[in-house]
This record gives C-alpha cells, structure tokens and sequence, in this order.
C-alpha cells in the first residue's frame, strides 16, 4: 500500500461520530422540527444525553439552576443553543485527545475546536448569516484531520519544521511537501466517510484558505477567521504555532476592519473562562 | 488571596503564604503579583498576546501579565472591569503591584515574551507586532529597560517564573525551552 493510501486509511480507526450530530444536522434543515422532536433525537444516546447535560450545566452558559434532562436544556437554553452543545457532546470524544505530533495535551485541540466554533458563531451572527449550525460544525471539526495526521508530523516534525522555519512554508504547505498530503485535505475526507453535507466538507477542506481560494464563499470565510483569531490568541495551539497564511483580502471583502478585530478579541477574551469551564467537563 | 479572575482597576492583590510550591495560572488577560518564594508563576498560550515577566531578586517578588491588544481606547468600559486586557493599562499595574510587595524599578528584571504573528500579516493587522510597540513605549516613557525578550515569528509560548530565585523558563513552540 503507497504511503498516503496508509494514512488516508487510518481514518477508520477514529471513533465515528454519534450518529446524533448527523440527525441534528437534518433537523435543523427541517424547519418543521419541533423541541419534542429534537428531544427524541437526543436522549436515545446516552453518551452524547450525558455530556449534553455537563455541558449545559458548565459557567459558559450561567443557568441559575441545574439542568437535568434533555427536555430542561431545550426549556432553559432553547434549540439553538441545545444543537450547538449536542454537536459539541457528539464529537467531544474524538477532539479531547492528546495529538502528540502537535504536541498538543490532552483537551488542548478540543479546546480550539470549542473556541473556533463559538467565534465562528458570533461572527455569522453578526453577518447575519442563517447557516449558523453548519459554521459552527465546521468550525469545530475543522482540525479534525490533524487526529490522522499527528503520528505522521510526530514522524516528520523536523523537516516540516526546517521547510517553515527556514523556507517560509505554511505548516499546512510543510505537511503536504513531506507527508504528501495535509490536514486540512485528511479532516475533509474525515468528513466525507462521516457522510456530512458537501458545503462542510469544502470548508473543512478549505479552512486555511490558499492562493487560488481568495475569494471565498462567506461561511468558508468566517471559519478560516476564527481560526485565525484563536490562533492569535494562542487557544490550544501546538508545535505548529501560528505558522499558516495571513489573507487580509479575505478579511477586508468579509467587511472587517483591523478595529473590528481589536473589538472580537477583547470580547471574546471575557468569555475565555467560562470557555474553560465549558471544555473541562 | 484570589487565584483567578479580573481585579477591579483601583485594587491589586498578591498570593501570599499558605501555598507551597505551587503553579498559578496567569491566564489571558490577566496578572498575578506574589512574594511567596514557593511560588512558580505560569502562563500558557502567548500568541499574539504579550507576556512581560518582572522579578526583583533582592525583595524577591515576582508577578506576570498577559495582555492581548496594545491600548484600552477601543473599549474604556471593558479596560475599568479588566484592565490586564490592554497593554496601556496592564502594563502600569503590573509594576505598581510590585512595588507594593517591596520590589524596586532600579532592580527589576523585565523579560517580555509573545507578540507572534500569523504568516503574512502586515500592517495595522498585525497585533502581535502593535502589542509589541505599545510594551516598548510604555516602558521606554517610564525608563524601564528590557533585561530580555523573545518576541514574534509565528511561535506559540508558554512562560514560567520561580519567584524564590526569578529564574523564567520559556517554552516556544517547535524550538524547545529557552531559560533566562
């Protein structure tokens, strides 16, 4: 088997998803889905009920009682806020693990994810985007390759290394000059075999932006800027540090000004304990 | 003693004995000032954000500060409810609470650390960079002198002080530890 093919085939080893994320998904493209439907998609995981619950209950939210079923959580938080947090307890298990290649600890890449899917949140909200959930996903999983691809970098790290150090690569460019192919290409293909919808798929693939991809679509736009922004801020970031491009074009054409920024990151820095809270559980 | 959390801007605190040889977390957007020498001061995930690590070795007091963006203008109200936000207004508290627990600006140590930037960033948009101007020029007006720094490329640092002897471990991303 070629080298890549290995790698790509790894890819069944990660734990699939809860099959809860994908339906909820669905039901939030039918707008006809009613909380006592969603409730039902929920509580028949008792993994993803579980974590739901934690979630709910973490200083993030700041609920004045304990929430203890699903039914509760939909009554206090509302749908939206409900799917974010079964998106987030479906895929928790996977994006909570140490990625020693990365040298990220355990909960450090989960605790990206959590932030960049929040941040992706907000800034949709305030483009007045309506695919909110679909960002939010993508955003949480957009690094989802890196669990692929991790033992592969650990193999490699020195010349990926030398290629960004010494020759101004991207460390997605180094990852895909010396393994073949990069995370960003692997969390794509993750996302395909998870059979989630094409437009996430393309995000996933396209979070880091490129060249030939400056003129991004609006949702593929605000991921790649959240990611950024958390990059900035140093939430969960690894060996790779803040060594990917730089697309203010990007930024600029999304109607961000350099104040903006400043705004997003100062408020977004009052919510980073509660973010703490909400990734311990 | 407080571990976490913002200060209001007219107050400061200090970790004081009780704890022994423990790791406090500095977190974003936050300041810690101690005089216990079984303390070790700790704070992760300086990217952009800039870390200005201060030691007195004969008071033996220490404290960190990290802040994410260079001047409190963009927003005064959220500089009064946490002033360790902004570099303009972190920046003179860290030194204050220090002197407070006895430290001397004439002895200090100051090592700055952070201020990384993504590839390609340029211009107003790149804070990394404009947090590092803004720690310069806050200190240059008050004539403090930088001992050592390891600012920018697109590293990602973590930075740690011993208060009992001031010794700072910085950990950068890809390049292993440095110890100043």
């Amino acid at each position: 088997m070629k080298d890549i093919e290995k790698i790509i085939s790894r890819i069944d080893k990660l734990k699939p998803v809860s099959r809860v994320a994908n339906k909820i998904l669905e039901f939030i493209e039918d707008s006809e889905g009613s909380a006592s439907d969603l409730s039902e998609i929920i509580i028949y995981d008792q993994a993803v009920t579980a974590n739901l619950l934690k979630i709910c209950n973490s200083a993030y939210y700041g609920l004045s009682r304990q929430v203890d079923s699903v039914q509760r959580a939909v009554v206090f938080l509302g749908i939206n806020k409900v799917v974010d947090i079964v998106i987030m307890a479906g895929c928790a298990e996977n994006l909570r693990t140490s990625q020693k290649g990365y040298d990220l600890c355990e909960g450090e890449l989960w605790k990206n994810s959590v932030s960049s899917a929040l941040m992706a949140r907000d800034l949709a909200e305030k483009k007045k985007l309506t695919n909110v959930h679909m960002i939010f996903t993508a955003a949480l999983l957009k690094d989802i390759g890196k669990l692929v691809l991790s033992q592969y970098v650990a193999d490699s790290f020195e010349r990926i290394n030398r290629l960004v150090t010494d020759q101004g690569y991207s460390f997605k460019e180094a990852e895909q000059e010396v393994i073949g192919i990069d995370h960003a290409q692997l969390g794509a293909m993750v996302l395909e075999k998870w059979k989630f919808s094409q437009k996430m798929v393309d995000i996933v693939r396209n979070h880091h932006l490129s060249e030939e991809l400056l003129t991004p679509d609006s949702e593929t736009g605000l991921v790649y800027l959240a990611d950024t922004l958390c990059m900035m801020m140093g939430i969960g970031v690894g060996s790779d540090g803040l060594a990917y491009r730089f697309h203010q074009k990007v930024i600029e054409d999304l109607c961000f000004s350099e104040k903006d920024l400043h705004a997003i990151i100062s408020g977004f820095g009052d919510k980073l304990r509660q973010i703490e809270d909400l990734v311990g559980f | 003693m407080k571990a976490s959390g913002f200060v209001p801007a007219d107050q400061f605190f200090y970790l004081k004995t009780g704890i022994i040889m423990s790791s406090i977390i500095v977190g974003v957007a936050d300041m810690k000032v101690s005089d216990n020498p079984d303390i070790t001061l700790v704070t992760y995930s300086l990217g952009s954000c800039i870390g200005i690590v201060v030691h007195d070795s004969v008071a033996r007091v220490g404290g960190i500060l990290h802040f994410m963006l260079p001047e409190s203008k963009i927003d005064f109200a959220k500089a009064r409810t946490n002033p360790f936000m902004f570099a303009d207004t972190g920046i003179p508290l860290l030194f204050r609470s220090a002197y407070k627990l006895g430290a001397k600006k004439q002895r200090m140590k100051v090592v700055v650390i952070g201020g990384s930037q993504i590839l390609d960033q340029n211009g107003f948009f790149n804070i990394g960079k404009r947090n590092y101007l803004a720690t310069k020029k806050i200190l240059w007006k008050n004539n403090v002198l930088i001992d050592y720094e390891d600012i920018g490329g697109s590293f990602n640092r973590t930075s740690k002080l011993a208060v009992k002897n001031g010794k700072i471990i910085i950990k950068v991303s890809g390049k292993g530890e440095i110890e100043t």
